[in-house]
């Protein structure tokens, strides 16, 4: 049985500075996980700022490679894929950004990713396949192509908009989304609604799902398995609600001491 | 509370109104609003987004662009006697007391912190005007205060490029409190912020407002900074205040349907059970709904919510709710 997605030892370094002070900056540390093809799940990477979660988002996304160790979909090695391999990489791998308004052109009808994504990934020729398609993406996310047909982005909500970024990632009919910080900028009863959403992809359609955030209560809501990485290491990993229950790493500790709640002990001044 | 509040607010009312090829258009982001806050507080504001938070605390400071025009209502801070709100005092008026007895702690460090200017500078840009005084004195008072909040004396030679985002929150945070404002207004000041640095950056607030004894004016979405930071706590849906309680007891027995699901919809860790979510979307402001705007997302909306909008009443214990259904139960 090979894997949805493999990463063996996946490492990304930067180089910064110039020719005389050049430093090699390691974003990305020696990243082994995988995701069964056979079993849906929601993988939660969680970390601070520079943690090196988002560059792993991009490697898994093939927008970036990896400097070492190999990244595999279908046991397809993503570095050594033809074009043809990468046209059928980026339908099966679908993103999901952070903020909806600046993930639209606002000068672009919404429709119109639809459709592209339809024209690009989903095997459909322009016209009508193209709009049942996108009608049949909307309707799983509880919009229809009717509500958004020559809407431009201003015109509809946060929550709408994000579940129009949603449904265009389903166009392609993905295996896995890549999720990055797809809550954080929205409020708490819209993050429900997206996150419930993403339970339904995965039990309802099978789709496996890589959830970037620093929001831990939603991780331990929704998702399967925890990846905590601190500094381009992973250092605590497994089934969420026990690692989150009971972390064992001292940064994992530190996180999850960290999360603000509404029935928990009142700030004081720091020390 | 004892003594006068140092910002009353009473049915504050600031639309949005643009006249484009003939077509008049007005939003009503904020629609008579009324509170209060006292010396040594930190106030909250909640809300989803385009409830008119952002709009609340701009017309309050006095910062409003065309097309936002504040309508009516008022806005006074007791140390602005005579002006009823700073909108439609004198520039003059308002240059006086921005940022050394108003200021305001912004979202994004980065739109804050000039990128070309070492933090010295930047420093010397917000604060010197409001400071009486030579340089020598200024620098040594802009070292006195990082001592305070236990920054180290190191980032004022460096460029926000250098510092984390935690770094230069806290610069941020140092910049507006330096000329001791009695007044701080934060505006989502941890939304970008991950858990660790946004407990220690919310911990560095709640110490500076202890020692200097202002009042904070905090406004987020995030329910758990105003369940750890804030001291009483006002929910905002559509341009208009709904709830207000001290936040402990909002938390414990929150009263419009609004605020119920609001804080049942909280996740939380060691808890997995099922989370709702609210259907339909929020109000479109130009066009809101009839009566009590909260009406056709409401679970127990009755005639009377969509007939007439319910007034903010007194609940007792420091409790204002405006909801129909609510208040007739309570005097059944």
């Amino acid at each position: 049985m090979t894997a949805l997605l493999k990463l063996d030892h996946v490492s990304k370094m930067f180089v910064r500075g110039g020719i005389l002070s050049s430093h090699r900056v390691a974003a990305v540390r020696d990243v082994s996980f995988a995701i069964a093809a056979d079993k849906a799940e929601i993988v939660t990477i969680i970390g601070e700022s520079g943690s090196g979660k988002s560059t792993l988002a991009r490697m898994i996304l093939g927008i970036q490679m990896p400097t070492a160790g190999t990244l595999e979909l279908y046991g397809r090695n993503v570095a050594k894929a033809s074009r043809a391999e990468r046209r059928a990489f980026m339908a099966m791998v679908q993103p999901i950004f952070q903020n909806p308004f600046d993930a639209f052109n606002p000068l672009k009808k919404l429709d119109r990713y639809l459709f592209m994504t339809a024209e690009r990934f989903g095997g459909a020729a322009a016209g009508e396949v193209a709009q049942t398609a996108a009608d049949v993406a909307l309707k799983k996310v509880g919009l229809s192509l009717a509500e958004v047909r020559g809407r431009f982005p201003h015109e509809l909500s946060g929550g709408q908009l994000q579940r129009v970024a949603i449904a265009r990632a389903l166009v392609s009919n993905p295996r896995l989304i890549v999720a990055d910080e797809p809550v954080s900028m929205v409020d708490a009863s819209l993050r429900m609604a997206i996150v419930n959403l993403f339970g339904r992809l995965r039990d309802e359609m099978g789709i496996s799902i890589v959830y970037i955030t620093h929001d831990l209560a939603t991780a331990y809501y929704i998702s399967d398995r925890i990846i905590i990485m601190q500094k381009g290491e992973v250092v605590e990993t497994g089934d969420a609600r026990g690692v989150l229950s009971a972390p064992q790493h001292p940064y994992s500790r530190r996180l999850r001491d960290s999360v603000l709640t509404a029935d928990g002990p009142r700030l004081v001044a720091s020390s | 509370m004892t003594g006068p509040p140092v910002l009353s607010v009473e049915n504050l009312q600031a639309y949005y109104r643009t006249h484009y090829f003939g077509v008049n258009r007005e939003v009503r982001a904020v629609d008579g609003i009324t509170f209060d806050v006292h010396d040594n507080e930190i106030y909250g504001l909640a809300g989803e987004s385009s409830s008119g938070k952002t709009t609340l605390i701009k017309t309050v400071a006095g910062l409003l662009k065309p097309p936002l025009q504040f309508v009516g209502g008022a806005a006074r801070f007791s140390f602005l006697p005579g002006h009823d709100a700073l909108a439609t005092a004198p520039r003059a008026v308002a240059l006086g007391v921005w940022w050394s007895r108003l200021s305001f702690i912004m979202q994004g460090s980065m739109n804050v912190l000039n990128p070309l200017r070492r933090i010295r500078r930047t420093f010397r840009d917000f604060a010197l005007r409001h400071v009486r005084g030579t340089r020598q004195e200024f620098g040594q008072r802009v070292l006195d205060h990082l001592a305070r909040v236990r920054l180290d004396p190191s980032v004022l030679d460096a460029y926000p490029h250098e510092l984390s985002g935690g770094m230069r929150q806290r610069v941020t945070i140092a910049l507006a409190t330096i000329c001791k404002p009695q007044f701080i207004i934060a505006d989502e000041p941890t939304t970008a912020l991950d858990v660790v640095i946004q407990k220690d950056v919310l911990g560095m607030i709640r110490q500076i407002q202890r020692e200097m004894g202002s009042s904070v004016l905090l406004v987020t979405h995030d329910m758990g900074v105003h369940a750890a930071l804030t001291d009483r706590l006002g929910i905002m849906y559509a341009g208009r205040l709904v709830e207000e309680a001290p936040t402990r007891k909002l938390f414990a027995a929150p009263m419009h349907p609004y605020t119920q699901h609001l804080i049942a919809s909280l996740p939380r860790i060691g808890d997995a059970g099922h989370r709702n979510s609210l259907e339909g979307s929020p109000p479109n402001l130009a066009d809101p709904p009839s009566g009590c705007r909260f009406h056709p997302r409401c679970p127990l909306a009755r005639d009377v919510c969509r007939a007439s909008a319910p007034p903010l009443i007194v609940a007792g214990g420091g409790h204002r709710v405006a909801c129909h259904v609510v208040a007739g139960a309570g005097a059944s």
